[in-house]
C-alpha cells in the first residue's frame, strides 16, 4: 500500500493522493539494487533496525523493511530455495516490494528466508554473515487496532484509535478525538475491544466531553451511559462474552502519581474496583463482585464463555474507608493475583472465585489475563506491584499452562524493559503485546510466534513501511487488539452518535 | 477592445501627467515607503523584540523527516505550515530571521503593487495588511508559551503572499480572445481553491475571493446591463459555491478536525479552553479585509499627490500608534525570556545581572531562575536576599491568559533542581497541549541523559539532528549519551546530576504548583552532600518552616562543623530566636559574624521604633527597605504576602 492511501484516512483529498502516487511511482522506478562486485566479508551478523534476525513471522505479514545505522548504503539479498531478490541500494534503508515479498513468503511457508546484508561506508563495502527469517505455516489475524497517543500522563488533547492492516502498511482511523474537541477540554477515548476478533460487535469508551460507551452490536451503533448509582464509576476495562451479547467490566477509581527518582516515572493505582456485566439486549447492569477489600480488575472471558478470568488485589484500608493518601504510601502492597469465576449463562450466575495464579506469594503482581482459544493457556502481564505494567521496567509477559499449572518459558519474547497487554491471535499461534524495549518510553506493538509444541519464539516489531518510522514517531501505540476484519463503522458515524444523548442503563 | 485600450491610454496619460509638474520622479515613492516600512519593522521586530522572536523560534518545531512532512500535509494549510516552520528556524539568529521576514513583506508589497496596478503615490496603502502582520508578531506576550502554531511567525505572511501570487490575473496576458479569458478567469476561481486548499488552507480561499473581486471589474464591450448583472451574479455565486464546497469535499474523510473547522483552517484563532481573545485576531481580520480591497486600489487616481501624501502621513502615524500600543513591552515578560535562555545556556552571571536590574516586583519564575543561578554559584544562602524577592502574585500577568509556571518553563526549573521525572512529565504534557518544540526536545534529551535513558536520549537527538540549527547541539549531547563520565565536567549537567543523585524518592503530584512542590520536597530532604544540603536549607528558609529550618541547620552543622554558616542563615537564626521567640534553641555553637549581629540589632531597634510609632506592616516594610532590604529579616517581615507559584 502506498503512502497516498494512508493520507486518505487522514483526510487528504483524493486528487492530492493521486498526484503524490504518480510522483512516487516515477521516483520508485529510478533505481535498482545490486550486490556489490567487491566487498570485505565479516563474520558477524548485521546490526539491523528493527531486529528481525532469526525471528519467526506469519506468512501474511507485511514486508519486514529494515535499516542499518551509520552506513551510507545498504543492499540486502533475500534468498528462498535459490530464488533471490535484491533490495536497497539508495541509502541506509531496505524497503521490500510488497508483491514480491508476499510471493516469497508463500513459497517459504514452514521454511526460512536467508538474508544477506551488504553495507557501504566511506566507499567500502562490507558483507555480513547471512541471517534467517523463519516463516510459520499459520497466518496472523490481518488487522490490529491500537490507541495512538503521546506518552503523556494527564492530558488527552490528541488521542485516536486506529487500525492497521498487518499484511500491508495501510492505516486508517477508527475514531479521533479531534473530531469532537481540542485542547485541555478534550475528550478521552479508551478501552476498545471486540467480540471474537470480529468488528460487528465492538466497543470503546469516551470520557469527559460527550461521555459514554460506543457499542456496536450486530452492526448497530449504540451510545450508552454505563454508570448507575450502584457502580463506583462508569464502566472501564472490559471483555466481550464470546457468544452472548454480554460485556464484563471493571468499575474503578483510578489515581495517578509520579515518582521523583524511579524510572518507572508513574504509578497508576485503583483505590477501589468491582466487576459488573452489562447485558446489551436488556440494557441492564449486574454486579458480579463488589467486595470492598478486594480490588477486582481486567475481566476476561474464556473462549468457551464458561469462565470469567480477572485479577484482584486484597487491600484493607487502615481506617476502613477509601483513602487515597494512605494508598499512596502503601502502593507497593497493591499486588494482584489471577482468579476466575464459573459462569452459568442460563441463570446468568457466577460461582465462587478460584485462584488461578498466585503472584503475590512471589512478591509480584499479575494482571490483564487472556485465555487461549483452546482454553489451555493464560497470558498475563506480571510486574512488581500495581496494574499499569507498561510503566514498570521489570514487567514481562507471562504464560500459565492451565493443564500443568506451570509457567511457560517466555524469555524469548521479553526484554529488560516493560512488556504488557498480551493477547492470543484467533488461531493461538501468535502473541500480540506491547513493549517499550525500543527506547523505554514509547510503547510499540510486537508479535511473537507460539508454536504447537508450546514454545515461544523471539518477538519482532510490527513492520513499518519506513523502517525508521517508530524511531521517529513521538507517539505510543498502546493496547493492541487483533481483528479478523477492519471496523466498518466510519469515524463520522461514531462522531454523530457521540453527539446524541447516551442511553441510561437499568439495574 | 478599442474602448478598453482607450481607457488604458487615458489612465496612462493621467499617470504620467503629474510627473511633468512635480520636480521628482513619483516612482521613488514606493521605494521610500518600503524603506520606511523596513525601518519600522526592524525597530519593532528586532530592536524591541529580538528576545521574543528567538523564543518563538525555540518553541517552534521543524525537521526534515518524512513523518513531519506527512503530519503537516495531513491538514489544510500543510505546505504553508511546513514552510513557515522551516523559515521560523532562522530566528535562531534573530537579525537573520527579521531580515528574511521583512524581505518577504517587501516582496509581497512589490507583487501586490504590480498585480493590482496601484499608483506609486497610493502604494503605501498596501502596507496596511503588512503592518497588521508585523503587529501579529509583536503583540503576543504570554501567548507565545501556548501557541500551537509552530509556524506562526511566517505562516500568515507566506499565506498572504501565496494568495496574492495565485490571484495574479495571468489570463490577461494570454494570447486569447476576451471571451476565452473570461472563461479562464471564471474557471480559475474554483480551480485555485480546489488545487491549493490543502497546501494553503484558508489562504487558497482568499486567493479565490481576490480572483473573483478582480474579475468583477472586467468590462467587456457590447455587454448590456443584463449581461453584466448575469456575469457578476454568476461570478459571486461561483465564489460562494467554491468557498462552501471545496473545504467540505476536501475534508470529507478527515478525522483531524471538527465539522465546523474546514472553512477557517489556517486562520489564527486565539483560543484556550473557554477563553477566546479576539483582540489578537484583529490583525488577521485586517489582512483579509485589506486583501479584498486590493483589487480596488488600482482605481485610485494618480496625480493627487497632496491628498495621497497627507493620507500617507495619517496612515503612517496610525500604523506606528497601533504597533506601539500592541507591542507587548512588559518588562518582566522580556526579562523572563532572557533569564530562561540564560539558565538554559548556564550563563549564571547574566541571569543574576538580569535579576539585579529589575526595579519593580518580579514574577515567581524570575525568582526561580535567579535561585537556580545562585545554586549553581553556591550562593543561595549567602546572597539570595540581596536580590528583589518582591513578587507579583501568580496568574496576574498583564494579558488575557494568566499562565502559571507549569505552562512556562516548569521543565527547565525542575531539571535544574534535579527533578528530571517531573521535568519530563511537564515537558511531555506541554508537548501534548501546545506541540513539540526544539526547547522541549532538548529538555527531554537532557533529562534522559541524566536518568541514564540512553536509547530515549538518542531518539530525541535523532530528531534534533534533522533540524537546521540544533544539529550541533545534538552532536555535542551524543558524547554524553555515549560516555556518562563526561557529564560531571559539563555545566549543563553538573548541578542537576548532583541534585538528582542526592534527592529523595517520593511519589506524588504537583497540581501545577511547581515552586511549592520543589520547595516542599527539598526542605524535607536530608542529605550529606554539602551542595545539595544548602539547597535544602535554602528551601526551608524560603518556606519559613521552623521545624525544617532547624533540622537543616543541624544537618548543615553536622556536615560543615568548621565552616561559618552562610550570612542569610545567620540572619535567619537570629530572627527566629529573638524576634520569633523560638524556644529551646541554643545558639552557642554558632560562630556569628559580628557584622551580621550588628545589623540584626540595628534591624530590631529600628523595627521596634517603627512599631512604637504605630506604623502598620506595609509602612514599616517600606521604611526598613533602604537599610535592610538585602536581609533575610526584612524579607521575612515585609514579604509575608508573597505567594508561591
Amino acid at each position: 500500500m502506498n503512502k497516498a492511501a494512508r493520507y486518505i484516512g487522514m483526510g487528504f483529498s483524493s486528487f492530492h493522493c493521486l498526484l503524490i502516487s504518480f510522483v512516487m511511482l516515477l521516483l520508485q522506478g529510478c533505481g535498482e539494487a545490486s550486490i556489490p562486485s567487491s566487498y570485505t566479508q565479516s563474520d558477524a551478523e548485521p546490526d539491523i533496525w528493527p531486529d528481525y534476525r532469526d525471528v519467526t513471522i506469519p506468512p501474511n505479514i507485511a514486508p519486514l523493511n529494515f535499516m542499518v545505522d551509520s552506513v551510507d548504503d545498504v543492499v540486502a539479498e533475500l534468498n528462498i530455495a535459490g530464488s533471490k531478490q535484491t533490495y536497497g541500494g539508495k541509502d541506509n534503508k531496505v524497503q521490500i516490494d510488497e508483491k514480491e515479498w508476499h510471493n516469497m513468503l508463500s513459497a517459504a511457508k514452514g521454511k526460512s528466508l536467508s538474508v544477506s546484508v551488504y553495507t557501504k561506508k566511506d566507499g567500502k563495502w562490507l558483507a555480513y554473515k547471512p541471517f534467517a527469517i523463519h516463516v510459520a505455516e499459520e497466518e496472523v489475524d490481518p488487522y490490529v487496532s491500537y490507541r495512538v497517543l503521546p506518552p503523556s500522563f494527564v492530558g488527552y488533547d490528541e488521542l485516536s484509535i486506529r487500525q492497521r492492516n498487518l499484511t500491508n502498511f495501510e492505516e486508517t482511523t477508527i475514531y479521533n478525538n479531534r473530531q469532537i474537541s481540542e485542547g485541555l477540554e478534550g475528550q478521552c477515548i479508551n478501552c476498545h475491544s471486540y467480540q471474537n476478533y470480529g468488528t460487528k460487535n465492538m466497543m470503546f469508551h469516551m470520557r469527559f466531553q460527550h461521555p459514554g460507551t460506543m457499542i456496536v452490536n450486530d452492526g448497530e451503533l449504540l451510545f450508552v451511559n454505563l454508570k448507575d448509582e450502584s457502580m463506583i464509576s462508569a464502566a472501564a476495562y472490559n471483555s466481550w462474552h464470546p457468544s452472548l451479547p454480554i460485556i464484563a467490566f471493571s468499575t474503578d477509581h483510578t489515581m495517578q502519581s509520579f515518582h521523583t527518582r524511579v524510572l518507572s516515572k508513574v504509578e497508576v493505582m485503583e483505590s477501589a474496583s468491582d466487576l459488573v456485566i452489562y447485558d446489551i439486549k436488556k440494557n441492564r447492569v449486574q454486579t458480579v463482585l463488589n467486595d470492598s477489600a478486594e480490588f477486582e480488575l481486567f475481566p476476561s472471558w474464556s473462549p468457551d464463555g464458561k469462565w470469567l478470568y480477572y485479577c484482584s488485589a486484597h487491600y484493607e484500608y487502615e481506617n476502613g474507608y477509601e483513602n487515597t493518601e494512605e494508598l499512596l504510601q502503601r502502593y507497593k502492597s497493591l499486588q494482584y493475583n489471577l482468579y476466575r469465576l464459573s459462569f452459568d449463562a442460563s441463570t446468568m450466575s457466577f460461582g465462587e472465585p478460584e485462584l488461578v495464579y498466585d503472584a503475590v506469594s512471589q512478591d509480584r503482581s499479575a494482571v490483564q489475563p487472556r485465555v487461549s482459544q483452546d482454553g489451555r493457556y493464560v497470558l498475563f502481564a506480571e510486574g512488581p506491584w500495581g496494574l499499569f505494567h507498561i510503566w514498570h521496567t521489570t514487567a514481562d509477559v507471562k504464560m500459565l499452562d492451565l493443564q500443568t499449572g506451570r509457567l511457560v518459558e517466555t524469555r524469548a519474547m521479553n526484554s529488560p524493559l516493560p512488556e504488557s497487554y498480551p493477547s492470543f491471535s484467533s488461531n493461538d499461534r501468535w502473541i500480540l503485546f506491547e513493549s517499550r524495549r525500543d527506547d523505554g518510553n514509547y510503547t510499540r506493538t510486537y508479535l511473537a510466534y507460539f508454536d504447537k509444541n508450546g514454545c515461544v519464539h523471539k518477538a519482532f516489531e510490527v513492520p513499518a513501511e519506513d523502517p525508521e518510522y517508530f524511531r521517529l514517531l513521538l507517539r505510543s501505540w498502546s493496547r493492541p487488539e487483533l481483528m479478523k476484519e477492519p471496523v466498518r463503522i466510519s469515524p463520522k458515524q461514531f462522531y454523530e452518535k457521540a453527539l446524541t444523548e447516551p442511553i441510561k442503563v437499568s439495574k | 477592445m478599442k474602448k478598453v485600450k482607450e481607457q488604458k491610454e487615458t489612465r496612462a496619460k493621467g499617470n504620467s501627467q503629474p510627473s511633468r509638474q512635480i520636480p521628482f520622479s513619483k516612482s521613488i515613492l514606493p521605494v521610500f515607503y518600503s524603506i520606511a516600512f523596513a525601518v519600522l519593522a526592524w525597530y519593532f521586530l528586532y530592536v524591541r523584540n529580538a528576545d521574543t522572536m528567538f523564543f518563538m523560534q525555540d518553541r517552534g518545531w521543524w525537521n526534515s523527516t518524512q513523518l513531519f512532512w506527512d503530519s503537516c500535509m495531513s491538514l489544510p494549510g500543510g505546505l504553508l505550515s511546513w514552510t513557515g516552520a522551516y523559515l521560523t528556524q532562522f530566528f535562531y539568529y534573530p537579525a537573520l530571521g527579521c531580515a528574511m521576514l521583512i524581505l518577504l513583506w517587501l516582496v509581497t508589497f512589490g507583487l501586490a503593487k504590480w498585480s493590482f496596478k496601484v499608483a506609486d503615490e497610493w502604494s503605501f496603502l498596501l502596507f496596511i495588511p503588512l503592518t497588521a502582520l508585523l503587529c501579529s508578531d509583536i503583540q503576543l506576550g504570554y501567548w507565545v508559551y501556548i501557541l500551537k502554531a509552530v509556524d506562526y511567525v511566517f505562516c500568515h505572511s507566506l499565506g498572504l503572499f501565496a494568495a496574492l501570487l495565485l490571484s495574479v490575473p495571468f489570463w490577461r496576458y494570454l494570447p486569447a480572445k476576451e471571451q476565452t479569458q473570461r472563461w479562464i478567469a471564471l474557471s480559475w476561481i474554483p480551480l485555485v481553491a480546489a488545487l491549493c486548499y490543502y497546501p494553503l488552507g484558508i489562504y487558497a480561499l482568499l486567493a479565490a475571493a481576490i480572483v473573483t473581486i478582480n474579475n468583477s471589474k472586467l468590462k467587456i464591450k457590447n455587454d448590456g446591463l443584463l449581461q453584466l448583472f448575469t456575469f457578476h451574479f454568476s461570478l459571486f455565486a461561483l465564489l460562494l459555491l467554491t468557498l462552501w464546497l471545496v473545504p467540505l469535499l476536501e475534508t470529507s474523510g478527515t478525522t483531524m478536525m471538527r465539522p465546523e473547522q474546514p472553512w477557517t483552517y489556517g486562520f489564527q484563532f486565539f483560543e484556550l479552553d473557554t477563553l477566546r481573545d479576539r483582540s489578537f485576531e484583529a490583525p488577521f481580520y485586517i489582512v483579509f479585509a485589506a486583501a479584498f480591497l486590493f483589487p480596488f486600489l488600482g482605481k485610485l487616481k494618480a496625480g493627487k499627490l497632496l491628498l495621497s501624501q497627507s493620507l500617507m502621513v495619517v496612515v503612517g502615524a496610525g500604523m506606528f500608534f497601533c504597533l506601539a500600543v500592541r507591542d507587548f513591552d512588559d518588562y518582566n515578560f522580556h526579562a523572563e525570556l532572557r533569564m530562561q535562555r540564560g539558565v538554559e545556556e548556564c550563563r549564571w552571571e547574566d541571569v543574576l545581572r538580569e535579576a539585579a536590574k529589575v526595579k519593580g516586583p518580579v514574577t515567581r519564575e524570575m525568582v526561580m531562575f535567579r535561585d537556580i543561578a545562585l545554586i549553581n554559584r553556591g550562593e543561595l544562602c549567602s546572597k539570595r536576599y540581596i536580590y528583589n524577592n518582591e513578587s507579583i502574585p501568580p496568574v496576574t500577568m498583564s494579558d488575557s491568559i494568566h499562565l502559571r509556571i507549569a505552562d512556562q518553563a516548569a521543565d527547565l526549573i525542575y531539571y535544574n533542581y534535579g527533578e528530571t521525572i517531573f521535568a519530563i512529565r511537564r515537558a511531555i504534557e506541554r508537548c501534548m497541549h501546545y506541540g513539540f518544540s526544539y526547547y522541549t526536545m532538548r529538555m527531554l534529551t537532557q533529562c534522559a541523559i541524566v536518568n541514564g535513558e540512553a536509547d530515549n536520549a538518542r531518539k530525541y537527538l535523532r530528531l534534533l539532528s534533522r533540524t537546521t540549527f540544533q544539529k550541533k547541539w545534538a552532536d555535542e549531547m551524543l558524547r554524553y549519551v555515549n560516555d556518562r563520565k563526561l557529564m560531571a565536567e559539563n555545566e549543563r549537567f553538573r548541578m542537576p546530576l548532583r541534585l538528582y543523585n542526592e534527592g529523595s524518592e517520593l511519589v506524588g503530584i504537583d497540581d501545577k504548583y511547581v515552586e511549592l512542590t520543589i520547595m516542599k520536597k527539598w526542605m524535607y530532604s536530608m542529605t550529606n552532600d554539602p551542595v545539595a544540603q544548602e539547597v535544602a536549607l535554602g528551601c526551608a528558609m524560603m518556606m519559613r518552616d521552623r521545624k525544617c529550618f532547624w533540622s537543616q541547620v543541624q544537618q548543615h552543622y553536622n556536615i560543615n562543623p568548621e565552616t561559618p554558616f552562610p550570612t542569610h542563615v545567620q540572619e535567619a537564626m537570629l530572627f527566629e530566636v529573638y524576634r520569633m521567640n523560638m524556644q529551646g534553641v541554643n545558639l552557642s555553637f554558632v560562630k556569628f559574624d559580628e557584622r551580621v549581629v550588628e545589623r540584626y540589632k540595628a534591624f530590631e531597634a529600628r523595627l521596634n521604633q517603627y512599631l512604637s510609632q504605630g506604623m502598620n506592616e506595609k509602612q514599616i516594610g517600606a521604611a526598613l527597605r533602604p537599610e535592610f532590604g538585602d536581609t533575610y529579616m526584612w524579607d521575612y517581615y515585609a514579604l509575608r504576602q508573597v505567594q508561591t507559584n
